[in-house]
Parts: C-alpha cells; structure tokens; sequence
C-alpha cells in the first residue's frame, strides 16, 4: 500500500507492506535512526514520536494507520542546524548517558512543552513516566527540561 | 511476523459494518493498537491469522462525546487522553476520568480508546469498574441491526464477550448519576506508571440522613471479570453509615470476591487488601476528601 504523510515538515510518500510498524517506517525506510527500539510492546519509550501534536509509542502504531498524519522524530526539532533547547540542556544537565532513551525522552518533552510551556515538576513527571532510562536517575532530565521550558519561547 | 496484509480506513460506521459483515475471522478492527500489536508481537494465538486490519480512528462517529438529557454518549473509540481532556466527563463522570489517568503512560493513553479497553474483557481493564458503577450500557451496531445491552451483561467471561464477529461496539451510554452520589476509584499497581491493575475498585455511594440510601460497588482486576456486587450492595442498603458497618461492608466484600475468585495463590494477600481498599475508600467518602 501507498502513504502520504508529513515527516518532519516534509510531504512524503512511501510505498509499504501492511504489516511494517511507523517504527520500521522511521529507521528502514527513511534512514531516521535516531529512534529507538527497546522494548517493542510500549513500555520503555525509546520509540516515542510525535504524532499529529501527540507523543505516541512508534513501536505501536501499524505505518498504514499514518496516511494524512503529521510526524515528528528526534531529527526533527533542531532548526537551521542549531540544537532545540533541550537537546542542548540535555547534554549541559548530564541527562544524558549511554543516550538509548534520549530521543524517546526528548520527544515526550518536547510534546509537553507543545501543549503546556510552564509545566510544573509533577507533570514533566507525569509526561515521561512512559519512558524508562536505566543509566541517569531521572533527576538530570527533569532538570533539563525545566530548564527548556523556561527557554523556549513559543 | 505480523500476519497483516491490509488495512483499510474507513470513514463511518456504516462502512466499518460493511466490512466486517462478511467476517471470516481473517480481519480485525483497530483503533489504538496498543493492545493488538503487542499482541502481534507476543504471537499471542489472539491474533493468529488476522490478514485484515480495520483502523476505525477516522470515523469521527466513533470518538464525539455528546450529553442530552443526562445520559450521556461516548464514541467507542475516544483515547484516554480525550477522557482526560473532556470537561463534559470530568464534570459529570469523574472516576472513569480518574481511572483513565491511571492507565499506561502519556504515549499510551494517547492512542488507547475506551471500547478497545474492554472489547477483549481482559480482567484487568481499568475502565470496567467505573463504568459498570455508573450502570453504563454499549450499543453494539452490524450492518443490519443495532442493539443496546447493559455492559455486565456484555461482558461474559474472561476474554468473553457477547459480541458477534460481525458487530462493532460503536458506542457506551452512561446515565449521570444523581448529584446525591458520592464517590471515588483506586487502582493498586505494582508501580505508579504503566502498570497493569492488580486490584481496581470503584464506589459510588448515597447518604441521606446517615443511612446508606444506595450503594454501587465494582471491581477489576481482583475477580476474574470486572463485575458488581449487587448482594453486598443490598445487604448494606438502610444501615446507619457508620464506621463498624463500613468494616461489615468490606469484609462482605472480601467474602464474595473469594466466592467469586476461588482461592488462588494471590488471595491470602489480595483480600485483605481488597477489604482495606474498601473500607479507605468509604471512610475517604465519610471525611469527604473523596473525588465527587
Ligand atoms: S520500543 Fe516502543 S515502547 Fe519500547
Ligand atoms: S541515558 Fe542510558 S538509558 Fe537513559
């Protein structure tokens, strides 16, 4: 079958098997590796991706079900060759370590901050419970993306 | 390996019936996918042999919210964050709200719906008990017939329900319970986040004058299907609201979920938790820091 959808601010098409998830769509189709596979049944997170405004796992969302939709991945929200905000707090606050589940990570902040830019520390908690890292503790990243949110201006 | 040939995506309810009017087993209707894919990806004998997905999310039909007359309509496949997010719930049915909170991870609830919560009545689906306190019912659409049936009724066994192959849940109905109602939900986990319900229980309760006028107990994952107990429910009915028929109340409780369980290895631990959770949550109730 054939889709059309937004990657990343770009219209694209792709021609894909039914069975293929966004996930294999992301990393073997359009090279975006930066998404991860951990644990392939939406408990860790790593996949996570923007979907039409909201995180969602990747690894539980059939490519066919994108027709139409908008998609954001990790390699999406620098701009003009210049880190987003937290990407760039993320590396300052040591969040980020061995780095399997930064791009998860990044991308469920990044869609916390979309809808709500002065989130408190309970519901950045609240946005990344979904997603697990077994190296920094949680503390750097929430600290990081405190940090963002007083940066980005929208 | 994902047996999945096609998916198609239609656009009403009509057409979703069409499609699964000639049901040979071969296809299976998708909303959120947070349960099926996993599936898939388990080889659970679930889904053996599904050629055909049916994605039902871009049937606007099926995710509206509407209120009319104090009943009030959800589309079977709203996601839990639309739940969150909708005043008319938050306002009029506040434990499926709560308990909708509790459910997976943002990525999660951001993609499961509310009838793919139930559609396989697996024990530990965290909306049941909520709705069947509210006495919720499901209207079951095919392409010749519609029907409405109480979900208690719906749901018949574990994995079990009354569903045909060719029929599709489109909608849940749910009287608002009168304002005299007070009431909450827990769930107990093994962690705070993306945790499947070990025990689940939902209260809704009626005082006038210091007498139980009614009560209306549910719970999920603690018996083998979401169910209500309509006897514990009678047998606290009249008595004055007070701590030790509180304790009565739990303890009944507890004795009916082991009727209804059997003894399993977990009961030694899970009744007495399950009378405590009761007994809290009535007490809660009692000092009014309760939800509603
Ligand atoms: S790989 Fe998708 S949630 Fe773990
Ligand atoms: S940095 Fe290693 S898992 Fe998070």
């Amino acid at each position: 079958m054939e889709i059309r959808f937004t990657l990343n601010n770009n219209k694209v098409t792709s021609a894909i098997e039914p069975n293929l998830r966004l996930i294999d769509l992301l990393r073997d189709k359009f090279n975006l590796t930066g998404t991860k596979e951990g644990c392939s049944i939406g408990e860790c997170g790593a996949c996570t991706v923007i979907m039409n405004g909201k995180a969602v796992n990747s690894c539980l969302v059939f490519a066919g079900q994108c027709e139409g939709a908008e998609i954001i991945t990790i390699e999406g929200i620098e701009k003009d060759g210049k880190l987003h905000p937290l990407q760039e707090n993320f590396l300052k606050s040591g969040a980020v370590q061995c780095g399997f589940c930064t791009p998860g990570m990044i991308m469920s902040a990044y869609a916390l901050l979309m809808e709500n830019p002065t989130p408190t520390e309970e519901e950045i908690k609240d946005a990344i419970a979904g997603n697990l890292c077994r190296c920094t503790g949680y503390k750097q990243i929430i600290d990081a993306v405190e940090k963002s949110a007083k940066e980005v201006v929208r | 390996m994902i047996p999945v040939k096609e998916i198609l995506m239609p656009k009403s309810v009509d057409e979703v019936c069409r499609l699964i009017r000639d049901n040979n087993g071969l296809s299976k209707i998708i909303a959120g996918g947070t349960d099926i894919i996993p599936g898939f990806h388990i080889e659970s004998p679930r889904f053996e042999n599904i050629e055909r997905l049916i994605d039902i999310n871009n049937v606007d039909e099926l995710k509206s919210v509407s209120i009319d007359n104090n009943i009030i309509t959800i589309g079977s496949a709203i996601t839990f964050s639309e739940i969150i997010s909708s005043q008319i719930l938050s306002e009029k049915l506040p434990l499926l709200v709560k308990a909708s909170k509790t459910i997976g991870s943002t990525q999660i609830r951001n993609r499961a719906t509310l009838g793919g919560n139930f559609i396989n009545n697996a024990p530990c689906a965290d909306s049941v008990a909520p709705l069947l306190v509210y006495d919720s019912e499901v209207k079951i659409k095919s392409f010749t017939a519609e029907r409405i049936m109480k979900l208690q009724d719906f749901l018949v066994k574990p994995y079990g329900t009354r569903l045909k192959p060719d029929e599709i849940v489109s909608q849940i109905i749910v009287p608002v319970p009168a304002k005299s109602f007070r009431g909450d939900f827990y769930k107990l986990g093994r962690r705070r986040a993306v945790s499947i319900s070990r025990i689940s229980l939902a209260i809704l309760l009626d005082v006038d004058n210091g007498l139980i006028n009614q009560i209306k107990i549910a719970s999920g994952a603690v018996t083998p299907i979401g169910t209500r107990f309509y006897d514990v429910e009678l047998f606290a009915k009249g008595k004055n609201f007070t701590d030790e028929s509180m304790k009565e109340i739990s303890i009944k409780l507890g004795e009916r979920i082991l009727q209804v369980s059997g003894v399993r290895w977990s009961s030694e631990y899970k009744i007495p938790v399950v009378q405590q959770v009761c007994y809290q949550l009535l007490k809660k109730i009692e000092r009014g820091e309760n939800l509603i």
